[in-house]
């Protein structure tokens, strides 16, 4: 993203930004700094129907731009696309003041944001994340095992499934090789896949990861292909192949796959890297329950009110999500809990809720803290109480992208 | 009738002819009692007609024509009449452009010829059919044409039996020296007669014409009705009559339709044919297609109410069979089967084989199977004879086993592996990977070998067949007990607990490698101390834990004891060998609720059984019964399939019930509704689909709220730890509620998300890994939406 034009008051946040989004990615940085009732301008397809004296009725597209009050935000991480719904703030010769439009966000168009409450630090550092020119690490991998891949696109700050890849095998049986015809079948099918969704001619690297073998022998099987066929593109692309062990083919397997040393070797991305160490010491601390790690939005403000999570090895991990509250009050909570960990000196991380330690974190609640000193008792007094009865209520479990507020406020009893 | 068929030969006539096998009829007694029977019976109608015939040839037509009198005169009289042309004349003979009139004659004398001209034949062919039933409204009105050619034969004329007749009463005609002389009182006029007999049908009928004659004769108007003959007997002599004869089928159609007079003679017809009290009829039994297909119905077991053949409610019972299921089930009382056969049968058990990589597990079995009978020495030998030196090599670079140098030692473990290690992969790189399973008989339990994979990778499939197992049996060994404690031992003595199994028989393998002397005692000691340590604080019951010394490579004391003398001599003290400790062991026998309980059968394996069989699933039926023809429903994906046939090692079965391993063919169902991992289960009492769930686990490692990999046996699903609701201790009762973090050790209830549903009932038991290693086993508790 560009930073085309910005006028943003420090003092009290108010003030323009323009920014023109010019990779998919960017889509991302929009969705993470566009909230509602934002002042939203860019420019628009508009139908307009007009109705003549006699009746008869014209409809005419026509190009124009558009500032809308935001109300909803819709993203769609596969095909990288923002809509963003509104009301017409400022009347043009074509639309009314107060009507309602939809504004699909495009590259290579310039959008500008003007912010309801004003830019806080949160929104100034995704802005600043947002425009920074670093290379931007990008990487293909493929989580395997016999008859399950999924196909993900690793950027910077998502991990997108691509494509999943499901066969039926059946399982090893004397005498027969319906296995390994399956099996072959299925490497098949995934590198057909692979093949739609890579663009050859610039390859990104491909992380192949698996339990046992799977990925080494579908690197044979993709090697075998290149060696045969006459895709030149295919043999430059194996050097950039690379063969890792999973637990499993399951997406949360990739943690694992990109902590490891062969890969964080290649993939020089330091913003993930150092985010996972974190997380990797936070889990360790957990796991020894050790009273320096803490979870869970109520315990993190508690100990960040102590005063434990400030210079001296405090960190604060904070997945991004939290932040894109509908609530403008809980959105405030958390960025008053950033600030204040800032000023503490402390570490504050907002993870991405689309990668992979971002997801680990929501786990946990989306919020958990290292302190410098140990604190025994942070939820000592927390007995909200019948938690037995609410297990299941807002169970979705995986409804990660939308957030957290109210995830243990409605609970209801379940019937079994 | 010969001139006709001379009119059509062609090569495939000449062909058949040249085929023609060359038998004589050789009669039975009782076909000869119907000759003295019948013979003069047929005598009297020749003679009646002016005829002579020998004996042997009124023999041969009747043999012919299964001792049919009409049709056997009918043919004698055609074989005595003038034949202006030879069949050996060949098709090479070119008909002379032939007069209207005898073109005529031709047609008229081959429908005589090849249709015996009794209607009862045809409508013999088409009782059954239900079209001979179709209302007046929709018939067309059929009018009779004068086809130019000879008319292609409908349906009686081609089918095979007649066809085979014909091409019989050919050879015996063509093998008689001298043909009979043709009387000279039978003149073409005669011939043309034949047919009169069938004319009564008030519509004569019209045959379809083929597209290839394009230009239609022009139609004479219906004839006006005839008088009903008296008796088809008689038909020979009586007045030329050019009409073409109605076709069998169109006698057939009209049989139900024609008008009064005409049904009369007609039901006389249909009423000794279906009768069959006339013992002319020669259909009276059934025929060799029915035995035939008679035969199959009752080897599929389809049918129960057998057919009887001439029954006059054919076209229902043909109805009726139309709407039958494919497979039907038998309606057996299987749970009552079951408790009736209990103590006839041999018992059966179903043992995993787990352990640490690389400790003998597959070699172990392979033995086992060796020595018991199951596996033939040949195919070792043929296994060892297929290690060729390369593949051995990268064996041992790519992996593992001995740290030796490659010695024929090696060699024939890797044979005994291959027993088990059937995959391609397997045995490239010397390691199992997924489950083999294997049966094998004692005198006394029928056992089936559950071979699990040792390495961590694996540890999906090693709980796949331990859900499916009654006991367990533990390789280690006993040289690398430390690794194995660290590593998989440990894990899959867990896993083994966590699966349900309480038996575990451990084999101390590898005791013919201890340092510094083979078959060391104080080895064997100190492993069955860390063994038995670590199992009985998993939960495993001393009584329920064996412990025997073993070398599955040499075979010492796995099915043949060790010898008492020498260095294994204080073996015969210990236990016994592996397998008679695996025939101690009691197999439990399911109770009789689980038997009546509705079906449940975790998936392990969906595959293509045979041919007969493309789609098929294994696995263990966890509760219920199930027989050949019920209908199952496959969850999570709702659809419904047959169960077409059952196999239990590998031999079929009507029917099998909870705790048995078995095979189950399957038909209306589409295979991408099948997954290992999905369940099986009765269509009243399908089990639920469940995303969320309660289960109280015991914490192998810290338990946060994570992602973690489900499984359930087979099933192996991503999700999630929730929420941590609360640690328990022993008694159950609440330790603390909403806890931070469960520790190694405790035991919570947790609540599980699933990303997708799962079929999962209350007591399944879980299994939660992550990273690649178990940081959780237990029970569902409750199960939400």
């Amino acid at each position: 993203m560009r930073l085309i034009k910005q006028n943003i008051e420090h003092k009290d946040g108010s003030g323009t930004a323009t920014l023109l989004p010019e990779e998919p990615e960017d889509m991302w940085h929009a969705y993470n700094l566009i909230r509602p009732n934002d002042l939203l301008r860019a420019s628009a397809m508009r139908k307009i129907i007009t109705e003549s004296g006699a009746g008869s009725r014209s409809v005419e597209r026509v190009h124009t731009t558009l500032t809308i009050r935001v109300t909803k935000l819709d993203f769609d991480p596969q095909a990288s696309q923002l809509h963003v719904s509104g009301r017409v703030a400022e009347e043009n010769k074509h639309v009314k003041l107060g009507g309602y439009h939809t504004l699909d966000l495009e590259l290579q168009r310039n959008f500008t944001l003007e912010k309801n409450e004003g830019w806080d630090s949160v929104a100034i550092d995704t802005l600043k994340e947002a425009v920074s020119q670093d290379a931007k690490a990008q990487l293909w991998a493929i989580v395997m095992q016999e008859g399950l891949a999924n196909i993900c696109l690793i950027t910077e700050h998502q991990t997108i499934l691509r494509q999943r890849v499901e066969v039926s095998l059946p399982k090893k049986r004397a005498g027969s090789t319906d296995h390994d015809k399956a099996l072959q079948k299925f490497f098949q099918t995934t590198f057909d896949s692979v093949l739609r969704q890579i663009d050859l001619a610039n390859p990104k690297p491909l992380l192949l990861a698996s339990p046992g073998f799977t990925a080494s022998s579908f690197q044979q099987f993709i090697k075998t292909q290149a060696a045969t066929g006459a895709n030149k593109q295919l043999q430059q692309f194996l050097p950039k192949i690379i063969v890792a062990h999973s637990a499993s083919a399951h997406l949360h397997s990739l943690s694992e796959v990109l902590s490891s040393q062969a890969v964080t070797s290649k993939l020089s991305d330091t913003k993930f890297a150092r985010e996972t160490q974190l997380m990797e010491r936070f889990f360790e601390l957990m796991r020894n329950d050790d009273a320096r790690a803490w979870y869970g939005p109520k315990e993190c403000e508690a100990a960040v009110e102590r005063g434990a999570v400030g210079k001296g090895g405090g960190v604060l991990l904070i997945s991004n999500a939290l932040f894109r509250s509908q609530n403008i009050a809980t959105r405030q909570r958390w960025v008053k809990l950033v600030d204040e960990v800032k000023e503490q000196g402390g570490e504050v991380r907002v993870l991405s809720s689309m990668h992979e330690s971002g997801k680990r974190l929501e786990g946990l609640g989306g919020i958990a803290a290292i302190l410098t000193f140990p604190i025994e008792d942070l939820n000592d007094g927390d007995d909200e109480g019948g938690i037995e009865d609410d297990v299941f209520a807002n169970g979705d479990g995986d409804d990660h992208v939308n957030g957290f507020e109210g995830r243990r406020e409605h609970y209801e009893d379940i019937e079994i | 009738m010969q001139r006709v068929k001379n009119i059509d030969y062609d090569e495939d006539d000449v062909y058949s002819e040249e085929e023609e096998y060359h038998e004589e009829p050789s009669y039975t007694d009782e076909d000869r009692e119907s000759f003295t029977a019948l013979t003069p019976v047929v005598r009297a109608e020749l003679q009646e007609s002016g005829l002579q015939a020998s004996d042997k040839e009124i023999e041969e037509a009747l043999w012919h024509y299964y001792w049919h009198v009409g049709k056997s005169v009918a043919y004698l009289k055609n074989s005595r009449t003038p034949r202006p042309q030879q069949p050996q004349q060949g098709k090479k003979d070119k008909e002379k452009p032939k007069s209207k009139f005898d073109q005529a004659a031709e047609e008229s004398a081959k429908k005589a010829g090849c249709m015996i001209p009794f209607p009862s034949t045809a409508s013999d062919w088409f009782q059954g059919i239900s079209w001979s039933v179709i209302p007046l409204g929709i018939q067309g009105e059929l009018v009779p044409a004068f086809a130019a050619y000879p008319r292609p034969q409908l349906l009686g004329g081609s089918s095979k039996l007649a066809k085979l007749a014909e091409e019989r009463r050919k050879k015996a005609a063509a093998s008689q020296a001298a043909p009979a002389a043709p009387s000279g009182a039978l003149g073409s006029l005669d011939r043309l007669s034949k047919s009169k007999d069938v004319k009564e049908n008030v519509l004569p009928p019209t045959m379809p014409e083929p597209r290839k004659y394009p230009i239609r004769q022009k139609r004479e108007p219906t004839p006006p009705p005839k008088e009903p003959s008296p008796e088809p007997e008689e038909a020979t002599e009586d007045l030329p009559d050019l009409r073409a004869s109605p076709t069998e089928f169109a006698k057939t159609m009209a049989t139900h339709a024609a008008p009064s007079q005409v049904a009369e003679a007609a039901e006389t017809h249909m009423d000794s044919i279906f009768r069959s009290s006339s013992n002319e009829d020669p259909f009276k039994g059934p025929s060799p297609d029915d035995t035939v297909m008679r035969a199959q119905w009752h080897s599929k077991g389809i049918n129960k109410h057998a057919r009887k053949p001439s029954d006059g409610l054919l076209i229902k019972k043909t109805e009726a069979l139309k709407l039958e299921p494919k497979i039907k089930s038998k309606g057996l009382d299987v749970p009552k089967l079951w408790a009736e056969g209990r103590a006839s049968r041999k018992s059966a058990a179903a043992f995993v084989v787990i352990g640490h990589v690389d400790h003998g597990k597959s070699t172990l079995m392979g033995r086992l199977l060796l020595d018991t009978g199951a596996v033939a020495q040949r195919d070792i030998d043929k296994y060892a004879a297929l290690l060729i030196p390369h593949t051995f090599v990268s064996m041992l670079i790519n992996a593992r086993r001995y740290q030796k140098q490659a010695t024929e030692l090696n060699k024939s473990s890797f044979a005994l592996a291959w027993v088990m290690d059937t995959g391609s992969e397997e045995r490239e790189r010397g390691i199992t990977v997924d489950i083999a399973q294997h049966p094998f008989s004692t005198l006394t339990t029928d056992f089936t070998v559950l071979d699990a994979p040792g390495h961590r990778d694996f540890v999906p499939n090693m709980l796949a067949g331990a859900s499916m197992a009654d006991l367990a049996v533990l390789v280690v060994d006993a040289n690398q007990l430390e690794s194995g404690m660290k590593g998989q031992t440990r894990e899959h003595i867990l896993l083994a607990k966590a699966c349900g199994l309480e038996r575990v028989v451990v084999a101390v393998n590898k005791l013919d490698a201890t340092t510094p002397t083979a078959w060391d005692e104080n080895t064997f000691q100190s492993v069955r101390s860390g063994v038995q340590k670590l199992l009985t604080s998993v939960g495993f019951q001393d009584p329920n834990i064996s412990f025997v010394p073993c070398s599955g490579l040499s075979g010492t004391n796995v099915v043949n004891p060790a010898p008492s003398t020498g260095p294994t001599a204080w073996v015969a003290s210990t236990s016994g060998t592996i397998l008679q400790q695996l025939e101690s062991s009691p197999p439990t026998s399911p109770p009789e609720e689980l038997v009546k309980a509705p079906l449940r059968l975790q998936i392990t394996d969906v595959f293509r059984g045979s041919i007969t069989n493309p789609i098929s699933v294994s696995g263990r039926l966890a509760a219920g019964n199930v027989q050949i023809g019920d209908t199952v429903l496959t969850q999570p994906s709702g659809e419904k399939a047959i169960v077409k046939g059952i196999e239990i090692s590998a031999e079929p079965r009507e029917w099998a019930v909870a705790g048995e391993l078995v095979t189950l063919h399957l038909s209306d169902i589409d295979p991408v509704h099948l997954r290992a991992g999905d369940v099986l289960c009765s269509v009243d009492k399908p089990v639920a689909i469940v995303r969320n769930f309660v289960a109280q686990v015991t914490a192998m490692e810290a338990l946060l709220p994570q992602g973690v990999d489900v499984h359930v046996g087979r099933l192996h699903v991503p999700g999630s730890v929730a929420a941590l609701i609360s640690t328990v201790d022993a008694n159950g009762e609440v330790v603390r509620k909403k806890p931070r973090v469960v520790k190694g050790g405790d035991t919570a209830n947790v609540k599980v998300s699933l990303q997708e549903g799962a079929p999962l009932a209350v007591g399944d038991r879980i299994i939660l890994r992550s990273g690649g290693s178990t940081i959780a086993a237990g029970q569902v508790d409750r199960t939400g939406s």
